[in-house]
């Protein structure tokens, strides 16, 4: 990672971050971004913190397609956690990504409670791993009919499977899908989380606007982008003003000013989400722009930004 | 073995020139990189550059012909994303991410059938270029609902066209998948390198049929499926069809498969 401007730095617990800007879980491919894309994506790695797509304890094929479909201004998609399994995981792509300047956060996901303990076991030894995002919250998969997240127990009970599990600085990834989010965000925290991360996609449909039938093989799906900005910073603005444990703002960012709202609501990070589809190399352009915000308000650090919207 | 993809770049580009087709526009920029890099087959990840949310993500476009420097891209306006794209005119600017993906596997020496439907000629006309330019026997059948969209037959007027139509506005009435059989028949079974061979791109159900036919001539064929694409660099799963071994990536695996690969 080149050329980070000073006054950057931010941190999670025990990580510190070169920057507040990482990539939000199944929107960004290292590897395939380094095959592909010109460059070099593993020494100079764009993110502060590099979070692979979500693992589950056995591979799943996906959903049925179409999984995305571009609305106003956000994309809905349905992929349904489409991953390899986490043992291939952890044999496969985990050894090419030790190379990574970044912290490594793992995302696991459950099919059933009892495997956030077990994913988070199988990882609690591996050094690199710097930290474990438990995604509760994933809309697209069904856990006995609801997403797990959206139950105080459950998502309490996931979460301290994962806890007793490991002594890794652990994240718990909140749905916006809920009435109360402070509600769901105690119940990860009593649990044993050490941060919170949020949000995850909001429930959403879309139609063929000719045929008027759904677009999506699943029918249903989760929009991102910047249309859900506005619910992800009101999630990050009560949860943060709740709870005393650090958050990782997400939710349609795309701009440096998107980053500056985020922390000034009350993030300590910010993950880049869908932006990155519209610009794989959008990460650099949002940490310079930062930079360049922040000076223009004489804010000389990170630090003093974070939840700066909550005091008079 | 088809050739290694070249590392694709995200640039912004000028506008040249912009034309309609018909019912299609044509598109084109300055890009060496692309230029001299990219295989027939593999697609552009291509926006209006600026800031405007909406439409949010690019769309993945088929690289329809090089010319020296010149990229030229064919745009159907059939939703949001692709009509903004047609309204742009000289001048305009371009963000463009590939090349991309894996194109067609050119290696075959046999007469090359190049069959495409509506905008889904649109990676012919490079394709055709380069296997000409090797030296293959090359025949198009292309395909169109509406005379609008089959004035964009025009654009392989170097090499043998023959047009259908649904409404027989041009051309001879019909399906492109119809002659396909004729032109395969005298191949039955022959799969050695002389062989004609298939290179389809258009509408799922016309790939279908041409997945058919070239199967029960023994014809070898290669198709490019299209899917509604996000990241087009392997991220989001998202641009999934189903094959032979399970859901692959349009932007990754494809978007060329080869036919009997593909499940519908």
């Amino acid at each position: 990672m080149v050329g980070v401007p000073e006054g950057l730095s931010t941190t999670l617990g025990p990580l510190t971050l070169k920057h507040p800007v990482i990539n939000a879980s199944g929107t960004f491919d290292a590897l395939e971004a380094d095959r592909i894309i010109a460059g070099d994506y593993i020494s100079e790695f764009p993110f502060a913190a590099y979070i692979p797509k979500t693992v589950t304890l056995n591979p799943r094929v996906g959903n049925d397609p179409p999984r995305l479909y571009e609305t106003a201004a956000g994309l809905l998609n349905s992929i349904g956690l489409a991953n390899m399994g986490i043992e291939a995981f952890i044999s496969r792509d985990l050894p090419q990504l030790k190379t990574l300047p970044v912290p490594l956060i793992v995302s696991i996901a459950g099919e059933r409670t009892q495997d956030y303990g077990r994913c988070a076991r199988l990882l609690d030894d591996i050094d690199e791993v710097a930290a474990i995002e438990l995604n509760i919250s994933c809309p697209n998969v069904e856990l006995d009919g609801r997403a797990l997240g959206c139950d105080p127990d459950r998502t309490m009970k996931a979460v301290s499977l994962a806890r007793e599990a490991t002594s890794k600085f652990l994240i718990a990834k909140l749905t916006p899908n809920v009435t109360d989010i402070v509600t769901l965000a105690a119940a990860a925290v009593e649990g044993g989380a050490d941060c919170l991360s949020m949000i995850n996609t909001v429930h959403g449909m879309a139609l063929h606007p000719g045929t008027l039938k759904p677009v999506l093989g699943h029918v249903t799906g989760g929009l991102s982008g910047p249309a859900v900005k506005p619910v992800a910073l009101r999630a990050v603005y009560m949860v943060s003003a709740a709870l005393d444990v650090p958050v990782i703002g997400m939710g349609g960012a795309t701009t440096a000013q998107d980053v500056l709202e985020f922390l000034a609501a009350g993030a300590s990070a910010v993950a880049v989400g869908t932006a990155n589809f519209r610009d794989p190399l959008i990460a650099g352009s949002m940490i310079q722009g930062l930079k360049k915000l922040m000076d223009e308000r004489g804010l000389g650090s990170v630090e003093k930004l974070i939840g700066i919207s909550h005091r008079p | 073995m088809v050739a290694k993809p070249a590392p694709a770049s995200l640039i912004e580009y000028p506008v040249v020139e912009s034309r309609p087709v018909g019912a299609y526009r044509l598109i084109s920029f300055v890009a060496r990189e692309i230029a001299a890099t990219a295989n027939p087959g593999q697609f552009l990840m291509v926006r209006q550059a600026g800031p405007s949310l909406d439409p949010l993500l690019p769309r993945p476009l088929g690289i329809h012909d090089i010319d020296s420097d010149l990229v030229r891209i064919l745009i159907e306006p059939v939703g949001k994303g692709t009509y903004e794209l047609s309204t742009l005119r000289v001048g305009d600017r371009l963000s463009v991410l590939g090349p991309l993906g894996n194109g067609f596997d050119l290696q075959g020496v046999g007469t090359a059938l190049l069959v495409g439907g509506g905008i889904g000629v649109a990676p012919l006309a490079l394709l055709a270029r380069s296997l000409t330019a090797s030296g293959r026997n090359v025949q198009c059948l292309l395909g169109f609902r509406t005379r609008s969209q089959a004035v964009s037959a025009e654009l392989f007027r170097d090499y043998y066209v023959d047009v259908f139509t649904e409404d027989a506005s041009v051309g001879t009435r019909g399906l492109v998948s119809e002659p396909l059989s004729a032109c395969l028949s005298d191949n039955s079974g022959r799969r050695d390198e002389q062989a004609a061979e298939v290179f389809a791109c258009g509408p799922d159900p016309m790939l279908r049929e041409v997945a058919r036919i070239a199967g029960d001539s023994g014809a070898r064929a290669q198709v490019s499926a299209a899917a509604h694409m996000a990241c087009g660099i392997g991220a989001c799963q998202g641009c999934v069809v189903k094959t032979t071994s399970g859901y692959q990536r349009v932007c990754s695996e494809g978007p060329v498969f080869e036919a009997d690969e593909l499940i519908w």
